[in-house]
């Protein structure tokens, strides 16, 4: 064999070669990028992306039920913190409509020229004092029973939301605060990444109760596990829910806004206590 | 059951195993084989994501292709949305994270191949490419499919890191491990003890399977 | 029968480095010939195997086959081994545990058409005496069997030269000489140039036909079989090595109502008892020289076989003081006798003295 022919042979066969491993990573990378193939921008234009603040979990999740059975559209939402949804939608998530628990979120999202206007307020939140069944704890409006245990030292844990990102934990701190807890409670807390979660771990048995929205104590689910005290809203800076639509929207995503407002939504936002100002 | 999470993992793990695969065999065979300087430092480099907490990972994966950088920017002309929040952002930090999953069940067996063999294929007449493909390879192949096994399994359960690096987004970035998290916090104890019930069975399918595997290619030799 | 070396060397080694494994050696491998490599364990003897093979490179080395060039680190030039026209057996076989008898020596001839391939499996397959097993893994092999795979598989290379490390180290002693004769017989039909690294005399005396002889990565005495031995120049054996001649002999005769056959070692000839070999064949015998008597006339009455007119070439102190090594020669046949100082004296020995040489005809061991 001449020396270029057997050169002409290797380069094929190391070709060959190649390609067959060039042809697994390919089928791979399809794979990953398969969901950008079949459509843009960020899957279904026909589904609209939601960030909602935890605490109106199941109000939303009925409003967007109704809104399915009403329009055929099916609403992909995602339930969490307002302060880490307002940082993720600042990196680029693609969320279509932001209902934050806490305006101020809002406010620096339009800052940036991230959303569509200033969007507006849905409700005003309110804390509730959340004991389960079983607690020693006995939940009153000013929190007497509260200031009673920790003062006997006997406390078991305390569940909030995490003050640093949830504005249902800054809302639950400033309420401690000025009932004077704040110092004594600090080392009982139980942190919770959003107030869903809060609510979780107050209404779970491991802790004596905790702070939560007076929406989710209002649920069904929260109803069967203990009971609760709606807290003043004297003794915390109100907390001004606003939604927004975020750049980027597709119109099956302007609809559910308009949806948002319109009355059926607010009949059965009121139902879980989120009350406008005028209401 | 949230089967679009479901499909979501799937499809994770199978291009996960797809993309990273030969590349860490490529690697596996430069550790087993190679004699060079620096050798541990590498292999330390390896098992990092083994030591590291999912959250330090992600970390340092958000800084590396968040909207700031120069990845996340090309990214982000390419395909006209970033890194981060997308699927393709979870397969490439899945790749990075799973990489001693795949590199070392794999660097193992090469290594357990007793050197006069590959000196015994060279001397038959076979070209270095030639001994990688009809003696290491068959022989490493229990080794493979332990780490195909494992790095799909591991990728069904990644968590901390898909979170930090996708968020949490239905139908993009909502794996099924993210799906349960998310159901139990929603009160939804139900749900998220089927999936979990499902995820267990498949990490269960998929360990029997690497055993079955392994067992039936000892007795080959 | 004069053997006449064949000009053009099989192999030509020159290997030089300090370090990390010292290497000093330069050694010709006659062509047809089963040369080994002999020293003690450490002595580098199987680093200069693979450096042959090119599986090792030494800083300075000069490996040339047959008159084609396979290393010159001077030129910078290497052959990869898969290349090299060489057919090495490893110590421990190194056999490929997926593969069958038929697929490891398959393997080894390459690309060629499909039915041309097949016939020369079966030819090698015959030739090692596998029939019948050309579709066992090597796990179900026997060792000698393993041994046998590993020796088909370095033939169908179809080896400018053969290389085999230690192949009698894992095996039964009773067995070794069995399978020194079929490697010899082997090598005989197919005129192969054997290279064998060995640590054990035996394989030297009853088969190599060269020695070199390697101790610390150097060359400490290196020559054919039959003049090495009656040299007695071994360095590193003495005290380790009965004093002996090991040499080729043709098969001249047998005497079947005697029960004797006649061999000859060119001007030497030898009765002995009846061996299994055809008239015409080569043996190799060894005459230890503690078995060869001397005497100034012939005696009478005696149970010899062997009375043989020698000339003594030189004396040489041996092992004990009291013993002396007489070197002897049968026309241009070495022998060698050890006998007492004070027989020396009474005979009166000394160089170009005629004696006559004694030798049991069941002093002399044969190996086919």
């Amino acid at each position: 064999m001449s020396h270029r022919s057997r050169l002409l042979t290797r380069l094929a066969s190391i070709t060959r070669r190649v390609a067959v491993v060039a042809a697994v990573i390919g089928t791979g990378l399809v794979i990953a990028t398969s969901r950008t193939l079949a459509a843009t921008p960020g899957a279904d234009s026909s589904a609209p992306l939601v960030a909602a603040a935890s605490d109106l979990k199941f109000a939303l999740d009925e409003i967007l039920e109704r809104f399915h059975a009403d329009t055929g559209i099916a609403a992909r939402i995602a339930y969490g913190s307002s302060g880490t949804f307002a940082r993720q939608i600042m990196r680029g998530a693609p969320y279509e409509v932001f209902l934050s628990a806490d305006e101020q979120f809002v406010h620096e999202l339009h800052a940036q020229g991230l959303t569509r206007g200033t969007g507006e307020l849905y409700a005003i939140g309110r804390l509730a004092l959340f004991a389960p069944t079983g607690s020693p704890l006995e939940p009153d409006p000013r929190m007497d029973d509260l200031a009673r245990r920790v003062a006997s030292g006997h406390l078991g844990r305390f569940a909030i939301a995490n003050p640093e990102h949830a504005p249902y934990g800054r809302a639950a701190e400033q309420a401690l605060r000025s009932r004077g807890l704040w110092s004594a409670l600090r080392p009982r807390l139980v942190l919770g990444e959003n107030v869903a979660q809060a609510a979780q771990f107050a209404s779970g048995g491991d802790t004596e109760g905790g702070l939560i929205a007076y929406s989710l104590a209002l649920s069904p689910e929260l109803r069967r596990r203990g009971t609760f005290a709606l807290i003043p809203d004297s003794m915390h800076a109100p907390l001004r829910q606003r939604m927004v639509l975020l750049q980027g929207a597709t119109p099956a995503a302007e609809r559910l806004y308009e949806y948002l407002r319109s009355p059926p939504s607010r009949e059965i936002l009121e139902r879980y206590g989120f009350v406008l100002p005028a209401e | 059951m949230d089967w679009t999470a479901l499909g979501l993992s799937l499809r994770l793990g199978l291009a996960t195993v797809a993309i990273l695969l030969p590349l860490a065999f490529l690697l596996a065979r430069w550790l087993a084989y190679g004699r060079f300087k620096g050798r541990g430092f590498v292999e330390a480099l390896v098992a990092l994501p083994l030591i590291l907490p999912p959250t330090v990972i992600g970390f340092y994966l958000l800084t590396a292709f968040g909207q700031q950088s120069p990845l996340g920017q090309f990214f982000q002309s390419l395909l006209g949305r970033p890194l981060a929040f997308s699927f393709e952002g979870l397969v490439l930090a899945s790749v990075l994270v799973n990489l001693p999953f795949a590199v070392q069940p794999m660097q193992n067996a090469l290594a357990a191949i007793p050197g006069n063999l590959r000196d015994a294929a060279r001397c038959c007449g076979l070209a270095p490419l030639s001994v990688v493909r009809r003696i290491e390879f068959p022989l490493a192949l229990p080794g493979i499919a332990t780490a195909a096994v494992l790095t799909f399994a591991h990728t069904l359960g990644e968590f901390g890191v898909v979170l930090m690096v996708g968020g949490s987004i239905p139908g993009e970035t909502r794996t099924i491990a993210i799906a349960i998290y998310d159901r139990v916090q929603a009160f939804d104890d139900r749900s998220a003890g089927v999936m979990a019930l499902v995820l267990l069975v498949l990490s269960l399918v998929a360990l029997g399977i690497t055993n079955t595997l392994a067992r039936r290619m000892a007795r080959h030799d | 029968m004069t053997e006449t070396p064949n000009v053009r060397a099989a192999l030509l080694v020159r290997l030089r480095q300090s370090a990390p494994i010292p290497l000093d050696v330069e050694f010709a491998v006659p062509s047809g010939s089963i040369t080994a490599l002999f020293g003690p364990s450490g002595s580098g003897k199987t680093t200069v195997l693979r450096s042959i093979a090119g599986l090792y490179a030494p800083l300075e080395a000069e490996v040339v086959s047959a008159g084609e060039r396979w290393t010159d680190s001077a030129a910078g030039y290497s052959l990869p081994t898969h290349r090299r026209r060489v057919g090495f057996v490893f110590q421990d076989y190194a056999l490929f545990p997926h593969l069958t008898v038929r697929e490891q020596i398959g393997l080894a001839l390459g690309n060629r058409p499909a039915g041309a391939r097949q016939a020369r499996i079966d030819e090698l397959l015959a030739l090692a005496r596998l029939d019948g097993l050309a579709d066992r893994k090597p796990a179900t092999l026997s060792g000698g069997q393993q041994q046998r795979v590993a020796l088909a598989r370095a033939l169908a290379r179809d080896p400018a030269v053969l290389l085999l490390d230690e192949p009698f180290a894992s095996v039964d002693w009773a067995l070794r000489d069995a399978l020194r004769h079929e490697l010899r017989s082997l090598q005989r039909a197919l005129s192969l140039s054997v290279v064998i690294v060995t640590h054990d005399f035996e394989d030297v005396v009853k088969l190599a036909t060269d020695l070199v002889m390697i101790d610390g990565g150097a060359v400490v005495a290196a020559g054919t079989v039959e003049a090495l031995t009656a040299s007695a120049a071994l360095p590193g054996l003495a005290g380790h090595w009965e004093p002996a001649v090991a040499l080729d002999a043709v098969v001249a005769a047998h005497d079947s109502r005697r029960q004797l056959t006649h061999l000859r070692a060119r001007d030497l000839q030898l009765s002995v008892p009846t061996i299994e070999a055809p008239v015409a064949a080569v043996v190799r015998i060894r005459i230890a020289a503690r078995e060869v008597i001397l005497a100034s006339q012939r005696p009478e009455g005696l149970s010899l076989h062997n009375v043989i007119q020698a000339r003594v070439l030189r004396v040489e102190p041996a092992s004990h003081p009291a013993l002396r090594l007489v070197h002897l020669a049968v026309g241009d046949t070495p022998l060698l006798s050890l006998v007492t100082a004070d027989a020396v004296q009474s005979l009166k020995l000394a160089a170009d003295a005629p004696v006559l040489a004694l030798v049991k005809a069941v002093s002399v061991e044969a190996f086919a």
